[in-house]
């Protein structure tokens, strides 16, 4: 079970690393939002200390790079069922449900690795506190990569075409990046949008990477949640939207729904 | 390794040498039936097609007994193995070539079957060793560091079914492997599937609507509406269709072939071309074939093919003709 899935996840990798621009941009897109709408931002914010919001946004640049890392590995899904490499996963002695559990591990594989890469970068430009939490940090890198992966398997699942990529980019992908705590604290939201924050898995995994980035009085104000609390949503966010996902995978293969088998390039 | 992932297969009785047997199987798509009964067997070592034109039932079929889609009601078993409880199991012992190719273009061709082998959980050696196998025998060797995406569609098409049997199954399905090529790359594709059959004893059961290409297998299943309608062996099939075959041209065909009904039984017609078959004697033939109307464009007496055996027993006016 494991050389299955080790292929899995080595081929999202190769995929990744071959398309050089998509991982070029995995880089840029945090580190423009960054230096960009940090300091923009940040004289806005405290004219005297810009940098105080730059450092605020850290922990929210390393989510946004879990977000769509593990999404778009989760949506390759799409490519998957239209080239046929699904086709050949579904004949594997595998259950179907592993293809979906399979996808999910390479979605967060590929995200943590692209994130690792972001917080080195921010790390040797001096952004990252010294007294940052290893451990911390690796429970917000993996739990929210495994909501982001979840999320992501849940939308591949109902939406699986390619066509509805930029759909999915504008109605999930974003609003579950802004309405989180990546670019502003959530107490401060108003209430209704507020709310929306406090039900969406993100939160959580920005949450838990702040308290593994922020210390002192940056963590106090930014923080909404206990680490605890923040693992504990993740995880069972992922659980469950993974399960929902296998189930649904499953049922409509099984019931010989998914077009994949009949049709593609 | 034993886990739930791999159940142990129970292995097949020994008596039981059938590799496909299918009873009374049956798909629906809400309203629509797109496989009504389909009931065959197929034993080890066979080379059998299935043959109907397109919405036949033909890929319905293949999904339905390579367990990658429920069939609505019946039953099959697949070396040995209920489709309905043992679909890991099943997977494990067959390779299945769809209408569509299954491979990533943008691995390449080494990769693409590196892929296949591991995803079977294939060790490396063995899947190396049979990877340099696969690339000999579909002729890949100089391609292997190619992308998928660079292939001709021939070669593509003989990566997909080198991929399709890196595990060395023991029955093969390949869905429509043809489809969408030229002459030569097509008799190349069957060329590379006696080898496979010949060298490591696959049984194969494939669609095909191109009926010239199954005249060399064991048996042949007509399917039409969802249901097979005549089994046989090409030959045997083939023979019993008459002689010789009688295909006219004319300006009015609808007047000669009535007036041919009368003599040679019931005929098949489409567009300005009639065909009939010729079970009558050779005297007989030719003095009404003089009594004819002079309007003929052409008369042409041919050996029967499997596509007037098909003809014949999917025709409405005709089915029953043969039996």
């Amino acid at each position: 079970m494991m050389l299955p899935l080790w292929a899995v996840i080595r081929r999202d990798l190769v995929r990744l690393l071959r398309q050089r621009g998509r991982l070029a941009a995995a880089l840029a897109r945090p580190m423009i939002w960054f230096f960009v709408i940090g300091s923009g931002v940040g004289v806005l914010v405290e004219p005297a200390a810009p940098e105080a919001y730059q450092a605020y946004l850290v922990p929210g640049m390393v989510g946004m790079t879990l977000l769509f890392g593990a999404t778009l590995v989760a949506l390759s899904v799409a490519y998957d069922k239209e080239f046929g490499v699904m086709r050949m996963l579904v004949t594997a002695p595998l259950p179907q449900y592993w293809i979906v559990v399979a996808k999910t591990s390479s979605a967060v594989v590929s995200a943590t690795l692209q994130a690792s890469l972001v917080l080195l970068v921010l790390g040797v430009l001096g952004f990252i506190d010294g007294s940052f939490s290893p451990l911390l940090l690796l429970a917000g890198l993996l739990g929210t990569a495994l909501a982001c992966a979840g999320l992501g398997m849940l939308v591949a699942v109902w939406t699986g075409t390619l066509e509805n990529f930029a759909l999915v980019m504008n109605f999930v992908i974003f609003p579950t990046f802004f309405l989180s705590g990546a670019l502003y604290p959530v107490a401060n939201l108003p209430p209704v949008l507020r709310l929306v924050a406090t039900i969406n898995p993100f939160t959580y995994g920005v949450d838990l990477l702040k308290h593994a980035l922020l210390r002192g009085d940056a963590l106090i104000a930014a923080s909404d949640f206990s680490p605890l609390i923040d693992l504990g949503v993740l995880v069972g966010f992922a659980a469950i939207a993974t399960l929902v996902a296998s189930l649904r995978f499953s049922h409509e293969a099984r019931a010989g729904l998914s077009g994949f088998l009949r049709s593609g390039r | 390794m034993t886990s739930t992932f791999y159940p142990k297969p129970d292995p097949p009785p020994q008596s039981d040498s059938v590799a496909v047997r299918s009873r009374r199987l049956c798909k629906h798509y809400g309203d629509i039936v797109a496989l009504e009964d389909l009931s065959l067997e197929v034993p080890f070592g066979a080379f059998v097609g299935l043959l109907g034109p397109n919405g036949s039932g033909k890929t319905t079929s293949m999904h339905c007994l390579t367990t990658l889609v429920e069939p609505t009601d019946g039953s099959a078993w697949v070396a040995g193995h209920a489709i309905r409880s043992a679909g890991v199991a099943i997977r494990r012992d067959i390779g299945v070539v769809f209408q569509n190719p299954a491979l990533d273009p943008s691995l390449t061709v080494q990769e693409t079957l590196a892929f296949a082998a591991a995803i079977r959980g294939l060790p490396r050696r063995i899947s190396h060793e049979r990877a340099e196998a696969m690339l000999a025998m579909f002729q890949l060797e100089g391609k292997r560091d190619l992308r998928v995406g660079t292939l001709s569609g021939g070669m593509r098409r003989a990566l997909d079914i080198a991929r399709s049997v890196i595990h060395r199954p023991r029955i093969l399905f390949l869905d429509e492997p043809t489809l969408g090529l030229d002459v030569p790359n097509r008799r190349r594709i069957w060329d590379h599937i006696a080898r496979l059959r010949r060298e490591e004893g696959a049984t194969v059961l494939f669609t095909t609507h191109y009926l010239e290409e199954a005249e060399g297998c064991d048996t042949v299943h007509f399917l039409a509406g969802g249901r097979i309608v005549g089994s046989g062996s090409p030959r045997e099939l083939i023979a019993r269709m008459g002689a010789q075959m009688l295909e006219i041209e004319a300006d009015d065909i609808e007047a000669t072939a009535h007036a041919l009904r009368l003599e040679l039984g019931p005929g098949f017609r489409q567009g300005d071309r009639a065909l009939f078959r010729l079970t009558s004697s050779r005297g007989e033939v030719a003095s009404m074939l003089r009594s004819l109307p002079p309007d003929l464009r052409s008369v042409r007496r041919r050996r029967p093919t499997l596509d007037d055996v098909f003809v014949w027993m999917t025709h409405p006016e005709l089915r029953g003709e043969l039996l």
